[in-house]
């Protein structure tokens, strides 16, 4: 259970006249910068424990990224400071031009209504069918009856688990029970997606599988980040692959390809 | 619109489902801390009023020492007058009330001596002085000291008791309730919070608002402080009921009012949801957090 987010939003953060619910504010209007930012990046869960000591990385649009390391690298950090689940204590995260450590704690749902989160441990609920854990989702934001009714069909086929939709979660194999997950984290239509060892507890015949509905999703222009520490099956997938090691990346498969150097 | 109150109604209902016994408790004790305050309140009032209607209760009887010369007597009816709280005084010469007694029950009287004092017939304008007035007026020396003044005592001191225990249990026991009430709303919610952290996680992981995610708590708490409220307005009635028949067996000529039960419940029913607006509100003020 991770500890209340530090927060490191500037009293300048604060100014008035502000709506409810505005939408992350697109302050870098340059399209060649790139997409996501982590810029020396500590984030200290405790002051003991830090979660990320300097991390620095760049993702442009469009790329599908693996970050492995063993456990407690921070790989999952990483991930978390983009949903904002967790704040940079010091350092700088960019996404889209959004400094996510000035985010504000009421701009964060609409943060999130920006990507596709897929949490580890599937987070379905055990008492609705299917469709019903997906149009819950839609449901909560904001989505109307009707226009559930209409697209959760289509978002079940996209994780090609349509012919399971009148199925309760404990009836659906582990890989089944990830691609519902998926599907949940597409309601939003997002442009990134983020999964957090979407593999772990699965055989590499899904594995495989999981990850190629996550490919299939990146061709269409999401960006895909996903933390594991599955390194046969993300050999398997062949791209991008960061290292972190002791919150630090160690290692980029980009960086240390010819056509970069 | 209405998709959308169906949603977060929908969400609510189900939280009031998933812990019935939570919600039962806190219902139930919202509304005898209701009944307490709220419905004491109407008792005492009722109490109140019957006190004003007792018939002859505003009146007090000053018998005469036999002898008592003219002058003093005059003078005793002066003072009498003048003094605060007492509305009037009528002089009740001995002679004719033996009369009216002859001519009521000639065969009692045959034969028998006017028993009666000369007297003085006090009319009281307030209720609550009655006591000292009849401490000032025994002291006067035209006045019979043994009984010389009499009126409703017992009565207006058992209505004056009844009065303070109620006041009493309606404050302290009231009050005591309507705190715990307010906690056990609390920790309902925080328990159908807890019970419902998958949904919640979910939210907000898709990104729902602050409000989505909290809404169907805060109409829970709003639900459970109603539902205590119409109660609480339920049990008044009853008790009224019960009051009613009391005050009716006491004096037969007296019928109480009806019961304003819509007033009772609307009026109720709206104290205990806004008491559970506040509790809800409390409860989902403390961080609900991912995973
Ligand atoms: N909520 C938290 N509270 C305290 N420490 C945490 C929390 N989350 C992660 N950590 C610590 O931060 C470090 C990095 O964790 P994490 O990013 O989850 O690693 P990974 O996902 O690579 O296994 C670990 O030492 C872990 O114990
Ligand atoms: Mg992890």
């Amino acid at each position: 259970m991770p500890s209340h987010p530090p927060d490191h939003r500037g009293k300048r953060q604060r100014a008035a006249g502000r709506l409810c619910h505005p939408p992350p504010r697109r302050r870098v209007s340059n399209p060649a910068s790139p997409y996501i930012v982590f810029e020396n990046v500590e984030v200290r869960y405790s002051p003991l424990v830090r979660g990320l000591c300097g991390a620095t990385l760049r993702i442009e649009r469009g790329e599908f990224v693996f970050f492995v390391g063993r456990t407690g690298a921070g790989k999952s950090t990483l991930l978390k400071l983009l949903t904002r689940e967790a704040a940079p204590t010091s350092g700088k995260v960019t996404l889209a031009g959004i400094d996510l450590g000035r985010l504000r704690e009421r701009e964060i749902p609409a943060l999130r209504r920006q990507m596709g989160i897929i949490p580890q441990d599937f987070a379905l609920l055990p008492r609705k069918r299917v469709w019903e854990n997906v149009a819950y989702a839609m449901r909560a934001v904001g989505a109307t009856r009707k226009e559930v009714r209409r697209r959760v069909p289509a978002i079940l086929e996209q994780v090609n688990i349509g012919h399971r939709a009148d199925a309760f979660p404990h009836q659906l194999s582990g890989g089944e029970q990830q691609r519902v997950a998926i599907a949940r984290a597409l309601i939003n239509d997002p442009p990134l997606l983020l999964a957090d060892e979407p593999t772990g507890n699965l055989d590499p015949e899904h594995s495989l599988e999981i990850m190629q509905i996550l490919a299939r999703l990146n061709e269409r222009g999401t960006t895909v980040l996903v933390a594991s520490h599955d390194v046969l099956t993300v050999a398997k997938v062949n791209r991008r692959i960061v290292t972190v090691e002791g919150g630090q990346v160690t290692s980029d498969s980009k960086s240390e390809a010819p056509a970069r150097v | 619109m209405f998709d959308r109150l169906e949603f977060l109604f929908g969400e609510a209902t189900m939280a009031l489902r998933r812990n019935v016994l939570m919600a039962l408790a806190a219902i139930t004790t919202v509304a005898v801390s209701l009944f307490l305050i709220g419905g004491l309140g109407y008792v005492y009032f009722r109490i109140d009023e019957y006190a004003r209607t007792l018939p002859g209760k505003q009146e007090m009887r000053v018998f005469l020492r036999s002898g008592a010369p003219y002058a003093q007597i005059t003078e005793t009816a002066k003072q009498i007058r003048a003094m605060p709280g007492v509305a009037s005084a009528v002089w009740m010469p001995k002679e004719k009330v033996w009369e009216k007694e002859r001519l009521q029950h000639p065969d009692l009287t045959e034969g028998i001596e006017n028993p009666y004092p000369d007297a003085f017939k006090v009319t009281l304008s307030d209720l609550s002085s009655a006591g000292k007035v009849a401490g000032a007026i025994r002291a006067m020396p035209a006045v019979e000291p043994a009984g010389g003044v009499v009126y409703l005592e017992k009565e207006l001191e058992f209505i004056d008791q009844a009065m303070r225990v109620v006041r009493w249990l309606g404050s302290v026991f009231g009050s005591l309730l309507f705190v715990t009430g307010g906690v056990l709303i609390y920790n309902a919610i925080r328990l159908t919070i807890l019970s419902r952290r998958v949904e919640v996680r979910i939210m907000q992981l898709v990104g729902a608002t602050r409000l989505t995610i909290r809404a169907p708590f805060v109409i829970e708490g709003i639900v459970q402080g109603a539902l205590g409220g119409a109660l609480a307005a339920l049990m008044v009635l009853a008790s009224h009921q019960v009051f009613a028949r009391f005050i009716e067996s006491l004096k037969a000529d007296v019928t109480s009012p009806p019961f304003p039960l819509g007033l009772a419940l609307a009026g109720l029913s709206l104290a205990g949801a806004t008491y559970g607006l506040l509790c809800s509100v409390v409860a989902v003020r403390s961080p609900m957090r991912l995973q």
